[in-house]
């Protein structure tokens, strides 16, 4: 009962965080929804045994992360006016009719699908253990291949960051008029 | 596998990947540090890729029919993997070589652009072997982040830089939802493996499968973005105008083969028991996606829209193999084979015709090109009519296949749309090559290409007509990479 409680507490803080990154005019308000956002779920981790992760979230994701947007944010000027004037006709409309046919498309599979809370696999999910040391003898035996896939992803970030970012301030005049 | 125990590495499965992998590391490093020509640097990327082809037909040949799973389940090194690695790497030998004027032009990026197609390559291939969903989505990101910023490498451009946005933009919602359908399906079923699920899916009845069902909707979903099929196709005409040139059919061609291997994956080893619940929905995809990818590539003047939304359309035909539900699916395998081959052949004539680092290309611009360069305006022509599924090329092989397939599991409407669609697409294919050959010229400068394309244009010509007249020997290859 407590845990359905807070799931719902912090799950609708999640997404109220995630709307307001979204919505918001002001950048920093958008950073900030995104704080809250990331808060919540960590307090769902720490609700789902994942201690561990729920901490990691926080320092990292709502630490460092964010001071990071937040720096970029202020660098660019938060008063610059943006143009958010919609040039797509119709666009509203048709998003909005497209939102429709997914919820009912949802609401069909939940209603034909007898949805239950409870999921079917239940009984065969172990209970997790978030200890740094169940987390690590995981990451490193189960998950290794993932873990130097992520570790590509990076290189593949970093290069990209260099080819679009570094050299065009250099100025190296390409073929293209 | 016991938890604490490290994982078998299957070195000599993964070869191809490593060599990849490392050699991008390497052509950084060797940027760095010895600055390089250019061509060396193109030179290099091209050993690497046939030494990974040579390690990859090695895998073909050794692979065991049944495949086995490495790294504690987390890929399945079977024949479909092996197969799809093939493709990716013969379409990326071509691309590399076809889009050499690009890398020359990209100066002092061209390591950076290069050392991004390997590791992509190295990314898709990846995903197409994983047997695992959380594996997957890696092996996704990290051939989709890849293209993403090759769409922009050129970095001037209003247009190269508007197309590498929306990429990433979409890319990433669809990521997104991919991403969502994994956990919601992990919640029904309890496992991420695509064996365990379906084990557990044929072994307990689901009595509410609501979870499970959206999960399996949002999945697909996710991989009908990546291989554009309608109607989650709005992002490809823009991406494909206005990417450069040298590597739009890279990008095309190997985020199908991606998406497509994951998706056969996913619905027919996870989710073949709940085939019934979405063969239609697959099918509906199917049916959308070649009347939307037909129609619009008749109205579209910009030669790169049309071969967008002829893209489109075929995945509308694949998805009308994948929709039967046949086991291991052949046809398709054998479809996205010789589309891909077409595809890079296409847009090799177009970056040879309008330059490689340029965006968008009008249908004029190819007027009277048969005038201009013979050879192109023909290689041009061929990868058409095997698009169109022509007769005596791969593209009537590949059509017929998938029909047949979908025929035969009772899906004869879809057959009809397909057929239909296919009659609409031979009439835009031929306006193409009208355009090439009836109208006069506007102008008479002859357009050159560089011997790299001319030989990677005459192999995928050769392809396309000699497995089109001789389709024997590839059809075998792909029957043996049945996998369920």
């Amino acid at each position: 009962m407590v845990e359905l409680v807070i799931f719902v507490l912090m799950g609708s803080g999640a997404l109220a965080g995630g709307v307001t990154v979204v919505m918001a005019r002001n950048p920093v308000r958008s950073a900030m929804g995104m704080l809250g956002s990331l808060v919540s779920l960590a307090v769902i981790y720490v609700v789902n045994l994942a201690h561990l992760v729920a901490a990691v979230q926080v320092v990292v994701y709502a630490g460092a992360v964010l001071t990071l947007f937040l720096f970029v944010i202020m660098f660019i000027g938060v008063d610059r006016a943006e143009d958010t004037s919609e040039t797509i006709p119709l666009q509203r409309k048709l998003v909005a009719g497209l939102a429709l046919v997914v919820a009912v498309g949802a609401a069909v599979l939940v209603w034909r699908g007898r949805f239950s809370w409870t999921p079917a696999a239940a009984e065969s999910v172990p209970i997790p253990n978030g200890t740094v040391q169940a987390l690590g003898g995981e990451l490193f035996t189960t998950w290794v291949l993932g873990v130097e896939i992520t570790a590509l992803l990076l290189t593949i970030a970093a290069v990209g960051a260099i080819a679009l970012a570094f050299y065009r301030r250099s100025g190296k005049a390409s073929a293209e008029k | 596998m016991s938890p604490g125990a490290f994982p078998d590495v299957a070195w000599a499965g993964l070869a191809p990947e490593l060599v990849m992998v490392l050699g991008a590391v390497v052509l950084l490093l060797l940027d760095v540090q010895v600055k390089p020509g250019v061509k060396v640097l193109w030179r290099s990327a091209s050993a690497i890729m046939v030494i990974a082809l040579a390690l990859g037909i090695w895998q073909w040949i050794v692979t065991e029919p049944g495949g086995e799973l490495a790294f504690g389940g987390m890929l399945i090194l079977d024949p479909a993997a092996a197969f799809a690695r093939l493709v990716v790497l013969v379409v990326s030998i071509l691309a590399i070589s076809a889009g050499r004027s690009l890398f020359v032009q990209l100066g002092n990026r061209a390591a950076e652009g290069l050392a991004l197609v390997l590791l992509a390559s190295a990314g898709f291939v990846l995903m197409a072997a994983s047997q695992n969903l959380v594996m997957m989505f890696l092996g996704l990101e990290m051939g989709s982040i890849s293209l993403y910023i090759l769409a922009g490498i050129t970095g001037d451009g209003v247009r190269s830089d508007e197309a590498a946005l929306k990429y990433l933009l979409l890319g990433a919602v669809a990521s997104a939802v991919f991403i969502y359908g994994v956990a919601l399906v992990f919640a029904g079923t309890g496992s991420l493996g695509l064996v365990a699920i379906g084990g557990f899916l044929a072994q307990y009845l689901v009595l509410s499968p609501a979870v499970l069902l959206i999960g399996i909707g949002l999945i697909t979903v996710g991989l009908c973005f990546k291989v554009a099929a309608a109607p989650f196709h709005v992002w490809a005409p823009d991406v494909y105008q206005g990417a450069p040139a040298g590597i739009v059919g890279y990008m095309a061609a190997v985020a199908k083969v991606g998406g497509f291997a994951a998706l056969a994956r996913v619905l027919l080893s996870g989710f073949g028991t709940f085939r019934a619940d979405w063969a239609l929905v697959v099918a509906a995809i199917a049916a959308l996606s070649m009347m939307v990818g037909a129609v619009m590539a008749i109205i579209s003047t910009d030669i790169r829209r049309l071969l967008a939304y002829s893209g489109v359309a075929h995945a509308g035909f694949i998805l009308t193999g994948l929709a039967s539900g046949a086991p291991g699916s052949p046809s398709v395998w054998f479809y996205l084979a010789v589309y891909t081959v077409q595809l890079v052949a296409a847009f090799s004539v177009i970056s040879a015709v309008g330059g490689a680092a340029s965006s968008g290309s009008a249908l004029s611009d190819y007027r009277g090109l048969y005038r201009r360069s013979p050879f192109l305006a023909i290689a041009l022509s061929v990868s058409l009519l095997g698009m169109a599924g022509l007769p005596l090329t791969t593209g009537f092989v590949a059509k017929l296949g998938v029909f047949l397939q979908a025929w035969q599991h009772g899906l004869q409407w879809l057959v009809v749309v397909a057929v239909l669609a296919s009659a609409m697409a031979i009439y835009l294919y031929l306006r193409v090559i009208v355009t090439m050959y009836m109208h006069s010229p506007t102008t008479d400068d002859p357009v050159g290409s560089d011997r790299p394309t001319f030989w990677a244009l005459g192999f995928a010509t050769a392809v396309t007509v000699v497995l089109g007249v001789f389709p024997q020997p590839l059809l075998k290859l792909v029957e043996s990479a049945i996998y369920l």
